[in-house]
Order: structure tokens, then sequence, then C-alpha cells
């Protein structure tokens, strides 16, 4: 058993006082920035990096690793409490949480979010310690076309997804594809959009978009609401979730994690495919779908379970191949550079301190996030006791300076208030925001991939098919289309028997 | 019930405070005498998100020229248009030396030849207060290819796939500038930055791909990438064995790198103060051992030859794209 050497080493790395107190430190940050909207993990590490710079390496990138995956517990308090999603990979949580804290639920749907938080990042440390090299290798197989099938599989599941009609649905997915076309074109350089606007030339950032039509859209909706009825602050009541709620939500939780996982891996919107693909699965295995987007509890356990299983797998390509697959690894990237320890893929041979020290420091961190969980679930649940009155105008604040931070660009406040006035439109019209935010955040990934795929095979468009993972993709897409018609046409011909 | 209101507004206040130092505010105090400069925070803004090279090493400027002028330095980071809105907005800044950037060349001298009149940068716009370093560019394909050197892709006899950084970047002209010069026939497949173009090369989804070092010399090491050339005039020190795209007989010499810059009409003094810290700052271990960490190669020269290496590449770029009919972008 020589290869658990390491591995066992790793957990004494963990346990030294020092590494302990830094990682504490990293997943109390991580969770406090995690529940402000805008100022995301990357941010906050980039403000800390130089403080790294004189701790030991080890240490550093426990702390800093704990930012990032504590941030993913704190993104969920505020999607379910104020329908602020601050992350893509968050956006789908917002249609069962936020209905089940308006019907009294919040803490239900937060301790769901906490303990499935916990176990799909566990399951994931697990997965990353056994197979890593081999996920990373095999992540490698994705390339262009690959995800060109995964995104649009992702485009369709868009449209089943949330409460609104599946016309209204299509409807918002296809103008959230027409605004992930505004900006630099990647090909050509060409402005799209842009109206010769320097602020438009890298496109919309999710934040504005997510926090304008699902945060500010809601608080403006909600004022028009007040003049024709009385508002009152929402129940607060079954501050932890039931054991019959949890056994309905076990199945979500273990299917998530390996969504999440094995999702995770793909850089670049994984996290959020992850999510969304969770729910979906979820809502499609359900015996009764239409619960979904009414606060049912497994739309809450699939989504925050497999977008913390993508976060802690999404250090696989960082850790084995020295490819940063988001925003956050890639100021991991730097990290390690800064420390004389460039990531890449003799890391595991050559630091395996810092290899199993940092991978098992994530099992110490996730307990402690799920300890701290636990009571802040019943202190943030009190948010909501607030009057609408004074909670309104602190969330638009707060809103407005997250938004803010991400690129530290005024322009960015203008954008969260027109998106805001149309959220609040296609509330009023029975839209529902989340089609056209997920279509946003996947419409780019597709544009570009397909794009790639074309340069690739010369203009032949059977390479999508006669590659093998595109090809099933493919295949499965057409089988999520073609057996709905299938079953209509049965059941048509039953009734006609 | 009070008490609960009360400590959540609390936290809801710290949050917001928290919130706030992302984006640190400077009170630029910045006062008629020069000779006193600096009284105040010196703002150092970035034009890309942090983690990105010119993030870290306007990091690590801003400590040291905060110990060397004893005020505060805060970096802030205004992504967009490849730097272009950070440096629009620097433009527009008061000349007072409280406001700098370090800036990239590629965005003066090759994002031009790909965007829009109305999206390009001019670089006397700005004033130059002196070099930082150089970041070299290398062509690399996969081990498994069995290609060395340019001349073998040139023997492979099929259209060679390669992965850049993205439209009007460095790693874009060199690579098309080579293929052109070659006579390699050749696909361009832009990438949205090194990470995803890096992968792409891993995977084998692409024949080569051009990247900066530090972005790929691991995987050198590692012996799963094969360098075939590297863009910089002369050999590399930290891939001494990789001949220039140049010995290899092909004049492509394309480099990243930055430079302090100040907006246009900010004082002698104060510029030559700001540089002297920087220098201090280039002087001292940690920075030294920052520039090898990321494998850059010092270039902390006076910035009358900034100037001139700006000019020289971009007349020596516009000139070879228009000789040899090379389309970066829609420009």
């Amino acid at each position: 058993m020589d290869f658990l050497n390491p591995v066992l080493d790793g957990f004494g790395v963990v346990l030294e006082p020092a590494n302990l107190l830094y990682c504490l430190a990293g997943v109390v940050i991580g969770m406090l920035i995690g529940v402000l909207p805008g100022l995301g993990p990357a941010a906050t590490i980039a403000i800390l990096l130089p403080i790294t710079y004189g701790v030991e390496p080890v240490a550093a990138i426990i702390m800093l690793a704990g930012i990032f995956y504590g941030a993913q517990y704190g993104g969920t308090i505020t999607s379910v409490l104020l329908r602020l999603p601050g992350e893509a990979s968050s956006v789908v949580t917002v249609f069962d949480g936020y209905a089940l804290a308006r019907q009294g639920k919040a803490g239900t749907a937060l301790g769901i979010a906490a303990i499935g938080s916990f176990i799909g990042g566990t399951i994931s440390i697990i997965g990353l310690s056994l197979l890593a090299p081999i996920v990373a290798e095999v992540a490698l197989d994705f390339g262009p076309p690959e995800y060109a099938a995964l995104a649009l599989l992702g485009v369709l599941l868009v449209a089943t997804v949330g409460r609104g009609g599946k016309l209204k649905s299509v409807i918002a997915a296809g103008i959230g594809l027409l605004l992930a076309t505004v900006g630099r074109d990647t090909f050509t350089g060409a402005s799209r959009f842009t109206f010769d606007s320097l602020n438009l030339a890298d496109g919309i950032d999710f934040v504005p978009i997510a926090m304008g039509l699902f945060g500010l859209g809601e608080i403006l909706y909600n004022l028009e609401e007040r003049h024709t009825r009385v508002q009152v602050p929402a129940k607060v009541a079954n501050v932890w979730p039931s054991r019959s709620e949890l056994r309905q939500a076990r199945g979500a939780i273990g299917r998530g994690s390996v969504i999440g996982f094995v999702l995770g891996v793909l850089p670049g919107g994984g996290a959020t495919l992850s999510s969304l693909v969770a729910y979906a699965v979820e809502k499609r295995r359900a015996k009764q779908p239409e619960r979904f987007g009414h606060g049912a509890i497994e739309g809450v356990a699939a989504p925050e379970t497999a977008n913390n299983a993508a976060a802690t797998s999404s250090f696989i390509p960082l850790l084995t191949l020295g490819i940063p697959a988001n925003a956050t690894m890639a100021l991991m990237f730097g990290a390690l550079l800064i420390q004389g320890i460039p990531p890449g893929p003799q890391l595991v041979s050559e630091h395996p301190d810092l290899f199993w020290g940092v991978i098992n420091s994530m099992y110490v961190g996730n307990v402690l996030l799920l300890i701290m969980s636990i009571p802040l679930v019943g202190v943030f649940v009190k948010i909501l006791r607030i009057r609408p009155a004074i909670l309104a105008p602190i969330t638009v604040l707060i809103t407005l300076l997250g938004v803010y931070t991400v690129n530290n660009q005024v322009f960015d406040i203008f954008l969260v208030i027109v998106f805001g006035v149309v959220g609040y439109l296609m509330k009023k019209f029975g839209f529902e925001p989340g089609p056209l935010v997920l279509a946003f955040v996947l419409g780019s990934v597709l544009e570009i991939a397909v794009r790639q795929s074309l340069l690739i095979f010369e203009g032949d468009v059977t390479g999508f098919v006669t590659r093998p993972i595109s090809g099933t993709v493919l295949g499965l897409l057409v089988v999520v289309l073609v057996l709905p018609l299938v079953k209509i046409v049965l059941k048509r011909q039953r009734r006609s028997l | 019930m009070k008490s609960v209101r009360v400590r959540v507004c609390l936290g809801l206040t710290v949050a917001a405070l928290l919130a706030g130092c992302g984006g640190v505010k400077t009170t630029s105090s910045g006062g008629g005498a020069e000779g006193n400069y600096p009284t105040g925070n010196i703002q150092m803004s970035v034009g890309a998100s942090p983690g990105g090279s010119t993030d870290l090493i306007t990091r690590a400027i801003a400590e040291g020229l905060g110990k060397e002028l004893g005020v505060s330095v805060p970096v802030v980071n205004k992504p967009g248009a490849n730097g272009a809105l950070n440096a629009k907005e620097l433009q527009s800044a008061p000349a007072d030396g409280y406001k700098i950037a370090v800036q990239n060349a590629s965005l003066f001298t090759i994002t031009p030849l790909a965007v829009s009149a109305a999206e390009a940068v001019k670089i006397d716009d700005f004033d130059l207060i002196g070099g930082v370093s150089q970041d070299d560019y290398m062509l690399a394909a996969h081990a498994d290819s069995g290609y060395k050197t340019i001349a073998d892709l040139k023997k492979a006899g099929k259209t060679i796939k390669y992965g850049t950084t993205g439209v009007g970047t460095g790693a874009q002209l060199a690579s098309a500038l080579t293929f052109k010069v070659a006579g390699i026939p050749s696909t361009d497949v832009p990438f949205d930055g090194g990470a995803p173009a890096m992968t792409a090369l891993l995977g084998r989804q692409v024949d080569v791909a051009t990247f900066q070092l530090g972005e790929g010399i691991e995987n050198v090491k590692a012996g799963k990438l094969v360098p075939l050339a590297v863009f910089s005039g002369e050999r590399i020190k930290y891939l001494p064995d990789v001949p220039t795209a140049k010995e290899q007989g092909f004049d492509v010499v394309v480099s990243q790198y930055r430079f302090l810059t100040a907006p246009k009409g900010t004082p002698e003094e104060v510029k030559s103060k700001l540089f002297d810290a920087a220098k201090k700052t280039f002087a001292t271990d940690a920075y030294k051992k920052f520039n090898e960490a990321n494998f850059l190669t010092p270039i902390e020269v006076p910035p009358s030859e900034v100037q001139k290496m700006l000019g020289d590449s971009t007349s020596k770029y516009k000139g070879q794209v228009e000789q040899y009919g090379i389309k970066l972008g829609s420009a």
C-alpha cells in the first residue's frame, strides 16, 4: 500500500495547527464573501494574494482553496433568501429555493443545501484523490465539438426549468442567446451590438444580468404588490429539514454529487452546466415534475450538491495538467507560481505534500463549513423577518455595490438597473428570468465551441456526429427531444383503442 | 425580535463595508507642489481580471512602490476590451501621478491591427514612466505528433490547425506570420485565452498552439509538449535549447512587453520619482524572484527606449501584415 503513504502524510500536513487555522480562515472568509452578491472568490483571492507571499506554500494554498469552496456554501444563502444568485452556478437554486423561502421553509432549503454541499464536496474530494489523473486525461478528450454538444444539450434543458409555460421559457432563452452575442467577436474582432462603447466590448457581464433580472426585478415587483395588498414579512418556520424531507432529497444529493464531479472537471461553464443538468435529471425522474419551481426540495438539493462537487473537481485540471479551469483557478495558478511551485503534470510527484495537503484540507474545510452552517442558517433565516420596507433598500444597496466590485465599473450599475426593470416586466408578464440567464451563459460557450469545431473540421458538419463523445451527447439529445413525442403518440393510440 | 433586527442590519453593514473593500477608493489628494509628491495614495489600475500576468506584475510593483514611496498603492482591476477600457480611463484621469498603470505593448502594437478604430488605443495619448519586463511566446506541438521544428510542420504536407490565445494577441500575430513566411497551409483556431488553448493542444484538438512561456513551460518540462520555436529576438534563458523562429530562417520576432504609464502631461519630477521607486523595487530579491517564477525577462529601461521599441514594433508588424496579406481581424 505504498501509494497510500503520501495520502496519509497529507493528513499529517493538514492537521498541523497552523494549517488548520489557515483552513478555518479560508472557509470563513469564503462563506462571508459568498453571501455578498458580486464580490466573488476571484476578487477576494486577488486582494489576499500579497498576504500569502510570506506564508508557507501549503498553508497559503489551503487558505485560498478554502475561500473558493467556502464561497459556494455562502452563495446559496442569497439565492434562497433574497433571490440574488451571485454566480451562474447558483441560478438554478433560485427556482425552488426562493419558492421554499416564500412558503416559510427557508431553513429547510438552506439546511438541505448545506448538507448536499457537504456530501457533494466530500464525494468529489474522494473522486479527486482516487481518479484525478485519469479524469484529467479524459477531460482532454473534450474538445470544442464536445463542448458544443454539451452546451446545446444545456440550452435545451433550459427550456424545461422554471415554472413558466414552455413557450415563455423558450422565448426567454432566445433573448438570452441574443444577449450572449453582444461584444467583440472572438474570431474576427468585429464589434457586435456594442454601439462603439468599450464597456460592451467584452459583452455583458453575468453578474449585472442575474442581479438585475432576479434580485432587483423581484424588489420592484414587490413594490407594486404592496399597493394592492398589505405585505407581511415571510413566515419563518422549520429551521431544519425534517427526516422525510431528507429522505426525499437523498437521491438528488447522490446523483448531484456524481454529475457535479464529472462536469466540474470541464473548464469553462462546468459548474453551471452541472447544476442545470442535476436539476433537469431530478425533474425528469420526479413522479410529479410540476412540483418543481414551486418549492421542490430536490430542486435545491440537486443543483447545490452539484455545484459544490464541481467546485472541488475543478481543481483537477490545475493540479494535474497545470491548466486553470476558471478565474479563481487562474489566481491559484499565479499564487502557486509566486510560491515557486509551478502547477503542471509533475506537481503530484514533485510536491506531494502540497498536493495531498491541499486535497485533504478540503475534507476538514467541508466539515468546518457544515458545522458553521448549522447555527448560521438560523441566523440568516431571520433576515426574512425584517420588514420589506427596510430589507428592500438594503438589498438594493448591497446589490449595486456588489455589481460595482466585479469590474469596478459604474457602467455595470446602470446595467443592473436596466435589467432590474426588464426583470420586473418579465415577472409581470409571467416570464421566468432563469431560462434567459442560463441561456445567456451557455450561449457564448455554444457559439465559440461550434465555430471552433467548424474550423477544426474544416467546415465538415458531420464531424460533430462521428466523434464518440459529441456523437453520444447529440444522440442523448435526440432521445430527450423525441421521447416525449413518442409518449404522446403512444398515449393517443391507447386512447383510440 | 428587535435585537435580531439590529444584529442582522449590523451584519449587512459589515457585509457592505467588506464589499466596498473590493474596489478600494483612493483619496488622491494631489495638490500643486510636485516636490512633495506623493502625499496621497497612488492607484494602479489593471486592464485585466485578477490572476493574469499583468495583474500579478502590477501587484508586485505596487507592493514595492508602496514601500519606497511610503504611501498606500491600491490595485484596482478594470477588465474589458483587452485593456482598452482601462487605457481610456487612465487617459482621462488627472495627470498628477496618482493614477498609473502597467500596460501591455500588444494593446498598442497588435490589437489595432484587429479591431475597429474606435476601439484602438494610441501610445501617444500616454506618458511613459519606464519599461518593466518581457513575456515571450512559444510555438509548441504535442509530444506524440513527432514535430520538432517549424520545418517539420512544412514537411507534414497538410493544413496545420493552430490554436492561439485570441484575436489581436501576439500569439495570433506570431503564428499567422510564421505560417505565411514559411508557406505552410494553416487554419487559425482562436481560443479565449491561454488555458483553453493549452487544453486543446494537450487534447490534440489542434496540431500546434502559441502561448506565453509561463502557460506551457511545465508541460514542456514534463515531456508532454515539444517547443518548436520561441519568438524572441534571442534565445530565452528559461528555454535555452529552443531555437528562435529567426534562427530557423523565419523573420518573426513577436513578444509581449509591459511598461508603466501615466496620463499625458504628468510632471517630469513625478515620473522620474515613480521610475526611481520602480527601479528600487526591481532591484529587490523578492521582485527578481517574482520575475524568475513567472518566466519574465526584465526590460527595466528608460521611457525613451520603451518609446522606440513601441514605434519599431508597430511599424514592423504593420509592414509584415500588409506584406503577407494577413488579416488578424475585421479591422
